[in-house]
């Protein structure tokens, strides 16, 4: 059964479209993923499906209705984790946690043991009675995800969760995703980084400039792009390197610089390997290591967009 | 319903977890009955005229003799250039002046040549206003009577004061001084409402900047009811603070309202509303809390000043006067002066109205601009 179902989905901030045309369904039981660099218009996109910002064409419907026809019924079966931290400072975690399930109309019993239950999953509960201002960002962001759960929706929204946060809070965060989705939540996680995507989601969407550019789980997106690799190569010394020089080279799709390192994009027969090297030769830069990639997602943004994930 | 109560009791728990919170909302009320009672307190005994005379005759001595007979009330003779400091720097209640050919007139039985200015409100002075008139009353009878013959009027006058005019000023004295302090303590609390409101209302922005607004929407909450529970809180703080006071000023300061409390909550209650109306506008036309706390310096102190919450609106040039009547601080204020002065809730009917269509008036434009604002922000 699909939880979610967006048709041609639209939306504008006067002149300009941040979200254009956009159609995907997520199925019950899914750990979504949203990839896309900043400004590619996940987070309008999660405002819409959450009922906080207006669309201007297409439909979303959830659990079989229109979200805009029955919003209160949509939002009972949402929880939304905002990109940006949405708590009270001047609440402690346990009645952060609390006041956000009352919204939901838990009460007495039920509502102390499921904010206790969802202080313990993202490990806060020892730091109940705590106010948000001795948190460290990790602990920040792990209250915002409590907030989200303790009315156990149907639904979990995490627009970018672990933005700007330590390993091991982004790694307890990472599998509490997971825990969740045991549970059978079904989840939609956006992000920009690539690696967490591919590490927890079952389907991933690749958005870029508001379209969907292409969807579907990590083996159907990385055979999208069967035919192309990536070669890795490390140099001393990165001043005298011609990018476009080496585009000029046949079966060269992409060219890009990052630190020491020449990220080449090119086509998996064009057997071009011995110019690429040439190149390097010819012009006395000194090749320290030399590295071929399987696709993966990057590839497959790369091989879509023309950029990497991090400077588009 | 249980929703809104929720949030309610979410903002009044927060509120009032702030011990600064508490000063404000409650604790102002008693700073607003103290300073009353430093202003007004102390005149219980003494009430203090300038007097100048530009009388020729001799009359106007005899009046001011008249005047100084009464009990607690004592004349300063002064000339006409210290009037303006006596008002500025309040020493004096009031002054009268004798104009030049003020005994001619009480020999004719015309008298006009006198006028009374109060400086701290009509309610202290009416009742030397009305000894100074009745008196002056019976001089022009006696001046009438005697047709324009001097001597004849001087040895009715003579007479006149051999027969009893006792006068016992001390209860008269105490209503007004009770009435006074009860219309400052009232403007200081009006203008203490007025903040409060503010700053109850301008959570609605904070949570706007610290994102929990949005959250909060993003739950079965819908903006209506936030603001709904907003206003409630508001409200619920405004009740509070007009109880205070009044319970206070009655008793635990024993000061005669010379309004029955119910009355007076009334007129305060729809004030209360009023005041969150002004705020709820502020807020809809702020986008951010700086701009929201300019805005409210901007209003609230200006027009509480105008509107004389801390000083008579009589002491204020005519023009100040004209625009305080387009404040709701003024009708407020008017209102219960009026019922002290006796009038019934019936013959204020007018007055009532006006307050319920100001309090209509800031509702209406602030859900106006709510309505606007969300449309061009697309949230819903
Ligand atoms: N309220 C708004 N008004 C105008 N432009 C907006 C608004 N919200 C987002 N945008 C623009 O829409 C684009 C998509 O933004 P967003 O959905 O936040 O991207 P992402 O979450 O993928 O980083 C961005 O270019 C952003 O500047
Ligand atoms: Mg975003």
């Amino acid at each position: 059964m699909n939880i979610l179902e967006i048709k041609h989905l639209t939306k504008k901030f006067g002149d300009f479209i941040a979200v254009d045309d956009m159609s995907l369904t997520v199925g019950e039981g899914e750990i979504f993923g949203f990839l896309g660099s900043n400004g590619a218009g996940k987070s309008t996109t999660i405002n819409m499906i959450s009922g906080l910002l207006r669309k201007n064409n297409g439909s979303i419907k959830m659990l079989g209705k229109e979200t805009n026809k029955h919003p209160i019924f949509i939002k009972k079966h949402i929880g939304l984790v905002p990109q940006e931290l949405a708590i009270y400072e001047d609440l402690t975690a346990y009645e952060n946690v609390s006041f956000f399930a009352g919204l939901y109309g838990l009460r007495g019993e039920k509502l102390r043991s499921r904010t206790i239950e969802a202080l313990e999953f993202v490990g806060l509960a020892e730091k109940h009675k705590s106010y948000p201002k001795s948190f460290s960002g990790g602990m920040k962001r792990r209250l915002n995800i409590a907030c989200a759960i303790a009315h156990q929706p149907k639904l979990i929204i995490m627009d970018e969760p672990t933005v700007g946060i330590d390993p091991q809070s982004r790694k307890y965060i990472l599998q509490s995703v997971q825990k969740l989705n045991e549970m059978g939540c079904t989840i939609i996680y956006t992000s920009h980084y690539m690696e967490e995507v591919e590490e927890i989601c079952t389907k991933i969407a690749i958005i870029d400039h508001g379209k969907i550019i292409a969807d579907g789980t990590k083996e159907q997106l990385k055979s999208l792009i069967t035919d192309s690799k990536l070669i890795y190569i490390d140099v001393k010394d990165t001043d005298h390197v011609d990018i476009d020089a080496i585009k000029a080279i046949p079966g060269v799709a992409n060219v890009t610089l990052a630190e020491n390192t020449i990220q080449i994009h090119t086509e998996l027969g064009a057997n071009n390997l011995n110019q690429i090297i040439s190149y390097f030769i010819e012009n006395k830069i000194e090749i320290r290591t030399l590295d071929e990639k399987e696709p993966n997602l990057e590839t497959v943004f790369l091989t879509l967009t023309g950029r990497t994930l991090r400077d588009a | 319903m249980k929703d809104i109560l929720w949030l309610i009791k979410k903002t009044l728990r927060t509120t009032f977890r702030k011990k600064g919170n508490i000063l404000l909302y409650l604790v102002a009320p008693i700073g607003a009955i103290l300073i009353a009672l430093l202003a007004y307190g102390g005149q219980t005994t003494d009430m203090k005229f300038g007097v100048i005379n530009h009388d020729a005759g001799n009359m106007a001595e005899e009046t001011i003799a008249f005047l100084g007979s009464i009990d607690h009330f004592k004349t300063v003779e002064i000339s006409d250039n210290d009037v303006s400091k006596a008002v500025t720097s309040r020493e004096m209640d009031g002054v009268i002046t004798f104009q030049e050919g003020y005994t001619e007139g009480l020999l004719k039985g015309e008298p006009d040549a006198v006028h009374l200015t109060s400086i701290k409100g009509d309610q202290v002075t009416a009742f030397v206003k009305s000894y100074l008139y009745q008196y002056i009353d019976h001089l022009a009878t006696l001046g009438m009577a005697a047709d324009g013959n001097a001597d004849l009027f001087n040895k009715m006058y003579e007479d006149y004061q051999q027969s009893e005019f006792q006068l016992t000023t001390t209860t008269l004295t105490d209503a007004s001084t009770n009435k006074n302090l009860t219309i400052s303590a009232i403007g200081f609390l009006i203008m203490i409402m007025m903040m409060s409101a503010a700053t109850l209302s301008e959570i609605i922005l904070a949570e706007k900047e610290n994102r929990t607004y949005f959250r909060l929407l993003s739950t079965p909450i819908t903006a209506r009811k936030y603001i709904i529970s907003n206003i409630i809180v508001n409200m619920i703080v405004m009740f509070i603070q007009v109880t205070i006071t009044l319970m206070l000023l009655t008793y635990v300061f024993h000061i005669d309202l010379n309004i029955p409390f119910g009355k007076a909550f009334i007129v305060m209650a729809i004030f209360s509303v009023i005041s969150v109306g002004v705020s709820l506008v502020l807020v809809a036309f702020s986008n951010s809390r700086g701009a929201f706390s300019a805005l409210m310096n901007l209003v609230i102190m200006p027009t509480v000043m105008l509107s004389g919450c801390f000083w008579p609106v009589e002491v204020m040039p005519e023009v100040v006067q004209k625009i305080s009547k387009f404040l709701p601080q003024r009708w407020t204020l008017d209102t219960l002066e009026a019922l002290q002065a006796g009038s019934t809730f019936s013959s204020l009917y007018l007055n009532l109205c006006i307050l319920f269509a100001f309090a209509i008036a800031f509702f209406l434009i602030a859900i106006y601009k709510f309505s606007r604002n969300n449309d061009t922000k697309s949230f819903i």
